[in-house]
């Protein structure tokens, strides 16, 4: 029979560090954080730019000092870490963890409840099927950033970024101060994917040109990259005839979307949401596998670290509570959206604790608007006024355990940002 | 001195080598490419074929069915993922029905084993996600899928073990020769002295040709573009789909791959320049429009990437089979395409009886008693059960180290690939498949290029993608900065 644990948690990024002292503070005995990598942190280790913590810490952190925080809390907190250990398989009979490590070997683990904090990755070239040569100098964003933070090597010289997600806009501005030049930010949506303040300080303060509605529709080049030919597309992202435009360039970096991790989660039978393509979840971050639970961007990729450290510390602390039989299967509620909303999480409301849904539009709001939740009773369980709502940036909507206690009967919620 | 140089190592070179190395000779492999495959054995179907779709009497008929017998043997013997899945031509329309019956023929007189006509619901209780269209289908059983990385890295690496010398990133410039007779093969790594000369140049085999003053025939290269899916697809299909052949090539196809991808195409234009492996939104929507004509829900959202393959058409439609009378000792194995993969063990087999009927005086054809048959791929964890996997951990740690993770590709895998001459990290992927996942190397290309450097003793720097000057960094950050790179 293999060790004793209460609660196994993959992934030491900012999730499931948290998650780590989550399930201790909540009194797990034996807490385990397998890592893959050779240091703890996940993403946040080559994030060296400041703009993290100003919500839980009230500063502004580097990634590395802002994960040094959590990881120093774990270490007090005593949770323990396995690095360079990869978990490969989880069966979902009877959810024993497969992991594998050069000292340990291959190991069987049958942890009381797991944690799930894989991260997400990013989509590939080949997600958006663009015509052309394959030469080298095409990076998702995130790799290059591991080459220029990590390896301290340049991709290239002269870059052209397509998307504009957050770790896009990052590395534009990083290849302007590392002596490179950046051609040009190119944004097939008619608005930017990653937040506001990443386009000012990072594109806006450098002069770098952003392109909304502007797409790459071809790669040129046999060995190294030599240029990308671009163009305005319409409404239906179809690109328009005459306005394409060569743009030489040694260097493509992507940051056309995160996809959530999931396939051990899929492995455990865990049930994966269509839209945001992590597992289903109540608010107690609990999965359909009762067992099993999951926090941070696995479940729905998040803008702020912020909100993932605080998911893990709720995910953590309940699969604590599983583990020592304080809690079952709970799906509860179903959280339904709205019109203008493309996807949420959690999909399940229990009412055991105060909750928070994190949402995003499908189109922008540029007016003064309202995020509401309602159930089919009519109650009203929340409501805010916003001055927009845009997709790059996440709402957030606020249950309180007492609202929904106070309203035994209610059989769904709905979610919505609408005008006022 | 060699007694034999090949030209192209492409799976028709690999067979014929590793065929010539069961004989006492000294064989050199040349290829301009920094990886195998390369060219056309890289970028295609990966289909063993049934053999019914070749006219009698052709040169793909007579190697077709005999290739596909050799292949369901050499499975076993070379270590290579073979999924014997049989496949289908969809015939949607009464026109198509009757071109299943013409195949049905064919494949009867080419003696394709247990080719048989079923309907459209026979077919779909098998295939639930194909076309409710699709009337009637040509089944044939002994059609398969090949992992082809494996099959010309298999081929190539037990020549290698046998005797036969492999040189990549070696380009052919010229054919020597002396009164009449094939002296060597001029390359960019200097001169390849052999009385026996071989071209299996793929696309390039016409130019080739042309150096030996053959203009018999003329390749015209054919570009076919492909999707290629995640892994998670595979349950869509679980064999080969054809669409019903019209003149321009056997049509749009969908397949599950070896590996158990998703996969469709290829297009089939023709094009002047032999190496544009570019896709096009052309091609790429002509795929698209094929798919969904045999699967109505193929999971495109899905695609991981595309590529093209460019393949050696000839105007005959044939492949060209021959030993020149002068310059004495040039034989062409030219123009070899669908069912080019197929067919190359049983050409290679000719070739070697071809050899020694017409040069029996140019090399010494003595049996290699040492000749070792079978040959071990490197191992593949995905695939091990978990006592394999423990015991390789055990016996190198350096398998209980993930370096890829869509595919689960472990460092000791990418160790042993460099130990066999991978080079680039496209080699790795060749070789190991890491990088061939979903991700499509955004996690694993950096540790690769890391472990190389390593391995190697060459600044990461100076790893390339796939040779030449695929370079994937071009200098450190703050030396960079200093030398002013705008």
């Amino acid at each position: 029979m293999s060790e004793r644990i209460d609660v196994l948690i993959i992934g030491a990024g900012p999730a499931g560090v948290a998650a780590g002292i989550g399930a201790r503070r909540e009194g797990a005995e034996r807490v385990v954080v397998l890592e893959r990598d050779w240091d703890l942190g996940g993403i946040l280790q080559q994030c060296i730019h400041p703009g993290f913590g100003l919500r839980t810490f009230k500063e502004e952190l580097t990634g590395p000092e802002y994960m040094h925080r959590f990881i120093q809390q774990a270490h007090e907190a005593g949770v323990e870490f396995r690095t360079n250990t990869m978990v490969f398989q989880i069966d979902r009979e009877n959810n024993t963890v497969w992991t594998m490590n050069k000292e340990r070997g291959i190991e069987a683990l049958n942890p009381s409840a797991i944690v799930l904090t894989m991260g997400c990755r990013e989509r590939p070239l080949g997600a958006i099927r663009i015509p052309g040569t394959r030469p080298a100098g095409i990076y998702t964003a995130g790799t290059a950033q591991r080459f220029v933070n990590m390896e301290g090597y340049m991709p290239g010289k002269r870059a052209v970024i397509l998307g504009s997600g957050d770790i896009g806009l990052i590395m534009a501005r990083r290849m302007i101060w590392e002596g490179a030049s950046v051609e040009g930010v190119y944004e097939v949506m008619s608005w930017p994917g990653g937040l506001r303040r990443n386009i000012a300080q990072c594109l806006d303060d450098y002069g770098i040109p952003f392109h909304l509605k502007t797409t790459v529709t071809r790669i040129h080049g046999q060995d190294r990259l030599e240029g990308v030919t671009v163009a305005q597309v319409d409404d239906y992202m179809t690109p328009i005839a005459g306005t394409e435009r060569y743009v030489e360039c040694d260097t493509l970096l992507l940051a056309i979307g995160l996809i959530p991790e999931n396939e051990l989660s899929r492995m455990a039978g865990v049930d994966i949401h269509p839209v945001t393509g992590g597992p289903v979840v109540n608010d107690l971050l609990q999965t359909s596998n009762p067992a099993i639970f999951a926090a941070g961007n696995v479940v729905i990729v998040y803008d702020l670290v912020d909100n993932v450290s605080d998911e893990g510390l709720i995910a953590g602390a309940n699969a604590a509570k599983f583990a020592a039989g304080k809690i079952t299967s709970a799906m509860r509620i179903p959280v339904k959206g709205g019109e203008n909303v493309r996807l949420y999480s959690p999909q399940f409301v229990t009412g055991e604790a105060d909750s928070t849904i994190f949402m995003r539009v499908t189109h922008p709001v540029e007016t003064a608007c309202r995020v509401f939740a309602v159930t089919d009773d009519g109650t009203e369980l929340y409501s805010q006024r916003l001055r927009y709502a845009r997709p790059g940036e996440m709402n957030e909507v606020r249950i309180k355990a007492d609202k929904v206690k106070a309203s035994p009967n209610i059989s769904n919620i709905t979610i919505d940002i609408q005008p006022v | 001195m060699y007694d034999i140089v090949i030209i192209g190592s492409g799976i028709t070179g690999s067979s014929i080598a590793r065929q010539l190395s069961k004989y006492k000779l000294r064989i050199a492999v040349i290829d301009k490419a920094s990886e195998l495959p390369a060219g056309a054995s890289r970028a295609n179907s990966s289909m063993i074929h049934g053999g019914f779709d070749d006219k009698p009497g052709t040169m793909k008929a007579k190697f077709c069915v005999p290739g596909n017998k050799l292949w369901h043997r050499l499975k076993d013997t070379l270590d290579v993922h073979l999924d014997e899945c049989g496949s289908y031509v969809c015939a949607f329309n009464d026109d198509e029905v009757r071109h299943l019956e013409v195949l049905l023929q064919q494949g009867k007189a080419n003696g394709s084993p247990g080719v048989e006509i079923i309907s459209g619901d026979k077919m779909r209780e098998k295939e639930p996600n194909v076309s409710p269209g699709i009337v009637a289908a040509l089944w044939s059983p002994e059609a398969g899928i090949i992992n082809n990385f494996e099959a010309v890295n298999a081929m190539i690496e037990s020549a290698q073990i046998n005797g036969a010398e492999l040189h990549l990133e070696t380009v052919a410039t010229g054919l020597i020769t002396e009164g009449g007779n094939v002296r060597g093969v001029s390359t960019s790594k200097g001169d390849f002295l052999a009385p026996i000369v071989i071209n299996a140049g793929g696309v390039h085999s016409g130019e080739i040709a042309s150096w030996a003053g053959d203009t018999s025939f003329r390749i015209i290269p054919t570009k076919g573009e492909y999707f290629l899916l995640d892994r998670s697809t595979g349950g869509t299909i679980t064999s080969f789909l054809f669409s019903c052949p019209s003149k321009a090539g056997k049509g749009v196809t969908v397949l599950r791959t070896a590996e158990g991808n998703l996969m469709a195409g290829p297009t089939a234009t023709e094009q002047l320049d032999p190496e544009d492996r570019s896709t096009t939104p052309e091609g790429l929507a002509e795929v698209l429009k094929g798919a969904r004509r045999l699967v109505p829900n193929f999971p495109v959202n899905m695609n991981i990437t595309t590529f093209a393959g460019v393949r050696a058409n000839t105007e005959s439609g044939d492949f060209e089979i021959s030993a020149l009378k002068t310059p004495r000792g040039f034989v062409n194995v030219a123009g070899i395409k669908s069912p080019g993969f197929t067919s190359a063990p049983a050409i290679a087999e000719y070739i070697a009886e071809l050899l020694q009927e017409e040069f029996a005086d140019l090399a010494t054809f003595a049996p290699n008693e040492k000749f070792i048959p079978e040959h071990r791929n490197i191992p593949r964890f995905l695939y091990m059960d978990m006592a394999g996997r423990k015991a390789l951990a055990e016996n190198d740690p350096a398998y209980a180290q993930i370096v890829c993770r869509c595919e689960t590709v472990t460092e000791g895998q990418v160790l042993e690939a460099i130990r066999r001459g991978a080079r680039t990290v496209s080699a790795v992927k060749m070789m190991t498949r890491a990088g061939t996942g979903r991700c499509q190397g955004g996690f694993c290309c950096p540790r690769v290029a890391e472990i190389l450097s390593r391995e190697l003793g060459i600044p990461l720097d100076q790893i390339t993608r796939h040779g030449g000057e695929s370079r994937l960094l071009v200098g450190k950050t703050k030396e960079f900065l200093l030398k002013g790179a705008v």
